[in-house]
Parts: structure tokens; C-alpha cells; sequence
């Protein structure tokens, strides 16, 4: 759309920005720029400075311009997060369900991509060390490095942390720094006082970057602990990327195998509440503890 | 730590109304239905009816008194035709409908019934809740919840006419009218009057038309009064400006038609007449039963289809209320919850909600509310047990739920020293962290029984039975629910 080559096409493209402006989703601003590059067969530059924000209309809203049973569409709505009774333009979807779901996927970028920052780690008093994987082009190319400690956190750990103890909590980045950012606020200090309260003995809990599940085999084998928790995002979907997963395990050892794992998932104020899932987890980890095993083994003796 | 995925519980209902007593015992399904390694979702799947008793006129001793040790031999003949013992039922209710509920009657039933009822039957009364047990029974909450279409449940019985309006399977509205089949009283399958109840006299007054006991009447004498009553059963429908005879007969207050009505049910001993393909044709066919009911029944469903209501079949006609009353009555708690007790069952826990606006910041004005309120109630003369209900934190952040709970335990200090339980009923899921916290600030033992998913807004008193499930989930009956406060 930056250049412009003909008349027919200059038309459309006014029309298009004055529908657009109209229907407020663009600035007057906004409309003038992408007119001026269209006129004089130049490229669009971005500015920023004179782009405002999309606010988009509640998720709830009625989207069908004429429903047969409004109450209906608005019933299943409430079920679930899934782009249902958006409504349709001709064969398209509407400008607005576009939008969102270019944010939603956006955010869901984000949340992999990104860090979690320094701030929150200093703020939350955790301990970071950094898988094998150095960056996170890496940790995504190589599913292997992020499952075993780097050299230097495997020093690190072995210096710092306390052996021997009956839970050790590492929270993991995993494929959501947001995860990690929106729920172990809430998550954490519901868990650790459960487990105190419980009289269970749990080492300090630290962080990993650049982490997935298995790495919480590779800090066990250092450790030493009973049980291990990895606090840890998950794969963002277009629906939240603020969604958290326990993985627990006890004892692992290099027979190991993914069965051997028990998991929590879809922690998220959407989901289990974050603090309530604190306080569900350490029912979790008393039962591994008593049973002394956990995945499919743990069901088994249910 | 063995635990069952699924538990079955045996619920019996008995409904004593004005003309009929019935029972019926069900079976309900309990299920955790996330299965493996989830957090437990626990509910009821299942609703089961594994006996219906006869439908018995309700034994009198006088036109106002029950027979109460009558009911209690219909009850004992129904058990052993079930084949069951009263040892062998988990829970259920008796709810004392329609005129019976209005004299004084509950207590001597609750007594003779003391040793059938298993650990956890209740009795309630009160048009609100049998209006809106009956809707459940009736299948109108389902159908409003499935067909997303709001529907209006009439439970059309011997004396009133009970409203329940369901929006997405919620009982969202409540009335009930003193229009009923036995208002009016006859010589079985003959035309002579041998009872005019009060509100039939006034209906009469209205219309400025005389009938007396042992009178003979004519169907086009009888006719114009029904109708005048069938009038007002549509009339509460229809508008919140009434007639001078449907606010007479109006029980409670009207229905406050918040939501427009899509369709309507008609459940109760007329309802098979609102259904029938034609009326009653001759005297006797009206007084079949002693009463008017397939007169009224007709005349309802004449009145509906003029001002233009859409009709629906319920499922069940003159067992609504005591299938409602059945199966319906037990709510579940959610699935992670706090439970640190030994006293349950709890019947007749008065439910007090401090918090009208948002939870305050701090522990301190948090505790002020609760004593606030519990001086404006008097708690500290009442003997029984309360229990605090609210929305939730302030917010669902962790901190926010320790302050909840400091300030739950301030608030409540003088309760607590009572050695009472401190029950909390929680909507929002954070039972189990919200108990965590109380458990993690207090330094001598307390029991503490913090539940959450549950709405008791609406309720009076709360009975909370023992825990279900390896101790996961709790049943819960609500009692006395009143919509127009
Ligand atoms: C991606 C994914 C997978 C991928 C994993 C691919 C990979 N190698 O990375 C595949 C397709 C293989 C998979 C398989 C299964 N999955 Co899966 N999976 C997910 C998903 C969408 C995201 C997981 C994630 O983000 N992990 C975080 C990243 C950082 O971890 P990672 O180290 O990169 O990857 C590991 C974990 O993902 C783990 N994992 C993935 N699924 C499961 C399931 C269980 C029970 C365990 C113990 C571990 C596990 O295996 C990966 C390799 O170590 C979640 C949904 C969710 N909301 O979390 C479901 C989810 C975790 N999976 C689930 C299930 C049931 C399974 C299967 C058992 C399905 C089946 N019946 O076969 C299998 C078992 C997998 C196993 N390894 O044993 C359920 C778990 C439910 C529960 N609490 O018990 C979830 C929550 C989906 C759901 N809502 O039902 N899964």
C-alpha cells in the first residue's frame, strides 16, 4: 500500500483511510500521512509520534449485527476466550476481530521474546542463573541447551543453594517471560507459606533463564531435593500469554521420563488464580511427598 | 491416599402442600471430572429419580393442622417401597408449600419426621424457594439455560400460583399469587360448593358475584370467576401495574419483569389441563377432583395464548416441586477449598454479608465492617453459628487475600472466642489460600471451614453437610432465597 501507481488505485486508497477515520480507527493525522505518501509515489514511513492507540470495544460486546438469539450468542461468549460470534464482513473477518488478533499474536511474541526483567528478579529477591542456551534465538533452536544449567549456574548453584532439602522451586521463563511476571507475584508466596505451614523444608527458590522443564532434573542432581517444582511459562496462545504451569517431579534420575512428571497448568487470573494454585500445589507436593512419586506412578497409587 | 473419583448420594424430597403430599428419592452423581493430574473440578452429573411415591392427599387434622404423624407413616410406607432405610439417605429437604406453609405446621413435621430424614433434610418453607425448586423440576431453569431463551415457571397448585423466572438457568425472579385449583371446593364430580376459601371470597367480592357453601353452581356461573383468576396469574406476567384483585392476591412482592419473557411453563396439579386439547366440557369433568383445577388450568392457557405467551411443556407437571426439591436443593462448593473441622454437618448457619461495596484496604477497617455488623445484627446474642459471605478479596492478589484474613480474624475475635467455627462462604476461587492465610496467622487451633463458587447472596440461613470426595467438596443447602428485597 506505500506506493501508489495509478488513479483507480489513489481512490481507493482515499476512500479506504476516510472509512478508516471515520469509523474512528484512524487518526486525521494518521488519514493525511498515508494520503501524502499515496499522492506523491513514496514510501510509507512510520511515524509514531502521529499514531494513536487502538482501544478496542470489550471482548462481550455483540459483534453479530443481527443475531437470532442474542442472549445465546452472548451465553457462549461468556464460556470461552475463543474468537467466537465476532461476526463477519462478506467472507472476511471485520476490521476489529483482525486487529485483535494481530495484538493477540503480537503479545503472544512478546511474551516469548522477551526477558524477564532485572527489576522483577530484584524485586522478588531471586537468584538468576542461565541455561546452556546464550541467547534466546538459541533456547528456540535448540530445545536441548535450555534443558541443562550452563556451566557457570552449574557452579553457582552448587555453591549457593541448600542441599538436601524436601522441596526446591525454580521458576522458569520457559516460552513466557510474561507468565513469570504476571503470576509468581500472587503464585510464590502463597506456595512457600502452604509449605511452610505444612512443616515441609524448601530450599530458596531461584530463577533460570532460558530454561524448559528438564532443566529441573539437571538443578535436582545438584540439589538433591525430594520434590522439584519448575514455575514455568507456557507455549502464549492468541487467548492469554499470561498462562503458568507447575511441573513437579520426584526424585528424577537419568531413567527419567516424562511420565514421570506432574503438571498444573493454566495458571492465570483466568484460569486457576494464581494464589489459590499456590495453595492447591502444596496439596500437590504433600501428596508426591507421601507417596514418593509423582506423574503417572503418583495417579496410580491414587 | 486412595480417592474415589465419584461418589453416588441418595436425596430424598418431600413436598406437603395444600391438597397433595408427595416424595421422591434420587439418586445424584458426584464426579471429579478433571481427571488425572488437574485441579479437581468437582460436580454433579448426574440427577437420577429412583422412586416416585403416590401422590397422597395431604392428611389433615382440620382445615389448618397437618397431620404430622400421617406424614410421617406416608413417608415410612414410601422408604420401605423404595426399599430403603432412612440410615441409607445422605441429604435432601421437606419443604412445606402453599397455604400449609402459612399455618403453623413446620415444627410439628420437622419433629415427627426427625428420625426419616437421614443426616441433612431440612425443612423449608416459603413461596420464593418452592417457586423456584418447582421451576428446577419443572426442567424451565435447563430449558432457559440451553435454549438460551429467558423462561417464566408457573407452578399452578391447590392455593397459589408460584412464579420463577430463569435467565441462562438461574433463577433471576420471584412472586407467588393466591391463585390456585382448590380454592374453591365441591361435591366430588357434582356441582354443589362445599369450601369458598378466603381468597376465592375476594375474587368473588371483585367481580360482584355471590356464591355460597352448599350452593349449586352452573359452568357459566363458574366460569367468569376462574377466568377472573386465570386474569391475574397473566396479569403478574404481563405488567408491573396491576389490577386491584391481582395486588390482593399477591403473596409476596410482583415479579419485577427485568427481562422479557420468551417462554412459559406451567408446572403444578392444573398443569395437565394448561396441555389438555380441550377444556372441561360439563360440571363433572370440573370437579373431578373436588376442586376447579382443569377449569383454571384451561382458562390459564386461554388467557396466555390471547396476550400472545408461547407455551412450553415442562417435563414434569404435578411433581415439579418435590423433584425440584429432590435434586435440586444441593449446591457443591468448589473444588479447592479449606476445610480444617470436625463439626459437620452444620444445619441453619446464618449467612451475614458485611462487605455491601468493595473490601475495605487495610486489616483494621476491614475488621470495623464486621463488627459493625455483626452489633447491627446482634450476633453475639444469637446462639447459633454464622458464617461471613462475600464476593471476594479486594483484589486476587496474594497480599490482598492475607489482609482478608487478618482482617476476617480480627473482626471475628470476640466469635472466635467463643470457640465457634469461623465459616467463611467465598464467590471467587481463593477458598483454599484464603483458609491458608487464617491457618498461617493463628497460634492456637481453630476450626475453619472456607468455601468458595458459591453465590448465597439471596439466603438467609446456609445448611453445610460433611464433605464429599476425600474431603474436596461440601455440600450446601440454601435456604429461605427471596429475590425482592
Ligand atoms: C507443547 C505441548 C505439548 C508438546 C510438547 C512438545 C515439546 N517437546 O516441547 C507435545 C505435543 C509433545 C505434547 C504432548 C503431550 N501433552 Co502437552 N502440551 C503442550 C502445551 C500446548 C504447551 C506446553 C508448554 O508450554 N510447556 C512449556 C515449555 C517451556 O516446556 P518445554 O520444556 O519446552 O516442553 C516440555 C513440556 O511441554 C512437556 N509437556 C508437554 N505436555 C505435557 C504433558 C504432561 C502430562 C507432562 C508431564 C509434560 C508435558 O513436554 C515437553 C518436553 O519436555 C500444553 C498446554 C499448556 N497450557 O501448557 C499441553 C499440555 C501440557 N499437554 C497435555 C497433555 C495431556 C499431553 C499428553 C499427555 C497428550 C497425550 N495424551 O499424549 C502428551 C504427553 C507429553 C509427554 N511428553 O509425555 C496437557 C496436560 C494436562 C495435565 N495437567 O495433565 C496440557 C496442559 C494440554 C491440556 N490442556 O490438556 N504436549
Amino acid at each position: 500500500m506505500t506506493v501508489a501507481n495509478n488513479e483507480l488505485e489513489k481512490v481507493i486508497i482515499q476512500s479506504v483511510m476516510e472509512e478508516l477515520a471515520k469509523k474512528g480507527l484512524l487518526s486525521h493525522k494518521g488519514k493525511d500521512q498515508v494520503m501524502a505518501a499515496a499522492m506523491m509515489d513514496t514510501p510509507l514511513v512510520p511515524n509514531t509520534e502521529s499514531e494513536e492507540m487502538v482501544t478496542f470495544p470489550p471482548q462481550e460486546e455483540m459483534q453479530i449485527s443481527n443475531p437470532f438469539n442474542a442472549d445465546a450468542v452472548k451465553a457462549m461468549k461468556k464460556l470461552t476466550p475463543a474468537r467466537i460470534g465476532i461476526g463477519r464482513a462478506g467472507t472476511r473477518p471485520k476490521t476489529m476481530s483482525l486487529l485483535r488478533f494481530l495484538a493477540d499474536h503480537a503479545v503472544a511474541q512478546d511474551a516469548v521474546f522477551l526477558d524477564v526483567s532485572e527489576e522483577f528478579l530484584r524485586r522478588m529477591n531471586l537468584m538468576s542463573v542461565q541455561s546452556a542456551a546464550t541467547s534466546k534465538d538459541e533456547f528456540l533452536q535448540r530445545p536441548d541447551l535450555g534443558r541443562r544449567l550452563s556451566e557457570e549456574a552449574v557452579k553457582i548453584v552448587s555453591e549457593k543453594c541448600e542441599k538436601n532439602v524436601q522441596v526446591q522451586i525454580l521458576i522458569v521463563d520457559g516460552l513466557s517471560s510474561t507468565a513469570i511476571e504476571a503470576n509468581i507475584p500472587d503464585l510464590l508466596p502463597a506456595l512457600i507459606q502452604g509449605l511452610k505451614s505444612a512443616g515441609i523444608k524448601v530450599g530458596a527458590p531461584f530463577f533460570v533463564k532460558n530454561g524448559r522443564v528438564w532443566v529441573q532434573d539437571h538443578v535436582a542432581s545438584i540439589v538433591n531435593s525430594e520434590v522439584i517444582i519448575s514455575l514455568i511459562g507456557e507455549r502464549p496462545g492468541l487467548g492469554t500469554a499470561e498462562s503458568l504451569s507447575a511441573y513437579m517431579i520426584y526424585r528424577p534420575n537419568e531413567n527419567t521420563v516424562e511420565a514421570d512428571r506432574t503438571v498444573i497448568s493454566n495458571i492465570h487470573k483466568g484460569g486457576i488464580p494464581p494464589a489459590e494454585a499456590g495453595a492447591h500445589l502444596t496439596d500437590v507436593i504433600q501428596q508426591i511427598l507421601a507417596a514418593k512419586a509423582s506423574g503417572v506412578k503418583l495417579n496410580q497409587q491414587k | 491416599m486412595p480417592e474415589s473419583t465419584n461418589q453416588r448420594i441418595t436425596s430424598v424430597g418431600i413436598d406437603i402442600g395444600t391438597t397433595t403430599t408427595q416424595l421422591v428419592i434420587s439418586q445424584l452423581t458426584i464426579e471429579n471430572t478433571a481427571s488425572g493430574t488437574l485441579v479437581p473440578r468437582v460436580e454433579i452429573t448426574d440427577k437420577e429419580v429412583i422412586h416416585r411415591s403416590r401422590i397422597y392427599f395431604t392428611p389433615l387434622l382440620d382445615r389448618d393442622l397437618i397431620n404430622a404423624v400421617e406424614v410421617s407413616k406416608i413417608v415410612e410406607t414410601e422408604y420401605m417401597a423404595a426399599g430403603l432405610t432412612p440410615e441409607m439417605i445422605d441429604t435432601g429437604a421437606v419443604i412445606i408449600t402453599g397455604e400449609t406453609a402459612k399455618k403453623e405446621n413446620a415444627k410439628a413435621i420437622i419433629d415427627a419426621l426427625a428420625g426419616f430424614a437421614g443426616d441433612f433434610v431440612v425443612a423449608t418453607a416459603g413461596a420464593n424457594l418452592e417457586a423456584i425448586y418447582a421451576g428446577k423440576g419443572s426442567g424451565a431453569a435447563l430449558y432457559s439455560a440451553q435454549r438460551h431463551q429467558v423462561t417464566v415457571n408457573i407452578d399452578v397448585g391447590g392455593g397459589t400460583s408460584n412464579y420463577a423466572m430463569f435467565h441462562e438457568g438461574k433463577a433471576v425472579d420471584s412472586s407467588c399469587l393466591n391463585v390456585g385449583g382448590h380454592l374453591i371446593e365441591f361435591e366430588r364430580q357434582g356441582d354443589r360448593i362445599t369450601y369458598i376459601s378466603e381468597p376465592a371470597e375476594t375474587a368473588l367480592k371483585h367481580r360482584g358475584q355471590r356464591l355460597q357453601v352448599g350452593e349449586r353452581v352452573t359452568l357459566p356461573q363458574l366460569r367468569p370467576i376462574v377466568k377472573a383468576m386465570a386474569g391475574c396469574v397473566v396479569d403478574v406476567l404481563k405488567t408491573s401495574v396491576h389490577t386491584e384483585l391481582t395486588k390482593e392476591l399477591l403473596m409476596t412482592p410482583p415479579l419485577q419483569l427485568a427481562h422479557p419473557i420468551r417462554k412459559v411453563m406451567i408446572s403444578g396439579g392444573v398443569a395437565d389441563y394448561v396441555y389438555a386439547l380441550n377444556g372441561p366440557m360439563t360440571m363433572a369433568e370440573v370437579t373431578a377432583f373436588g376442586d376447579f383445577g382443569p377449569l383454571l388450568g384451561w382458562e390459564l392457557k386461554v388467557c396466555l395464548e390471547r396476550d400472545g405467551f408461547v407455551l412450553e411443556k415442562p417435563e414434569e407437571t404435578v411433581r415439579a416441586t418435590v423433584i425440584g426439591t429432590g435434586t435440586q436443593s444441593v449446591n457443591l462448593s468448589g473444588s479447592t477449598i479449606h476445610l480444617q473441622e470436625n463439626t459437620l454437618p452444620i444445619r441453619n448457619v446464618m449467612v451475614i454479608s458485611p462487605f455491601t461495596s468493595l473490601i475495605p484496604e487495610t486489616p483494621q477497617s476491614i475488621a470495623e465492617v464486621i463488627k459493625k455488623e455483626i452489633l447491627r445484627l446482634q450476633v453475639d446474642r444469637f446462639e447459633g453459628i454464622v458464617a461471613i459471605a462475600m464476593k471476594g478479596p479486594r483484589t486476587m492478589s496474594f497480599a490482598n487475600i492475607d489482609i482478608l484474613a487478618q482482617g476476617l480474624l480480627l473482626g471475628m475475635h470476640d466469635y472466635l472466642c467463643k470457640a465457634k467455627p469461623l465459616i467463611l462462604v467465598v464467590e471467587a476461587d481463593c477458598g483454599k489460600v484464603l483458609g491458608q492465610c487464617i491457618n498461617a496467622s493463628v497460634n492456637k487451633p481453630l476450626e475453619v471451614i472456607c468455601i468458595d463458587q458459591l453465590e448465597v447472596d439471596n439466603c438467609d440461613y446456609i445448611d453445610i453437610g460433611k464433605p464429599l470426595m476425600g474431603g474436596r467438596v461440601v455440600p450446601v443447602v440454601l435456604k429461605t432465597l427471596v429475590f425482592n428485597r
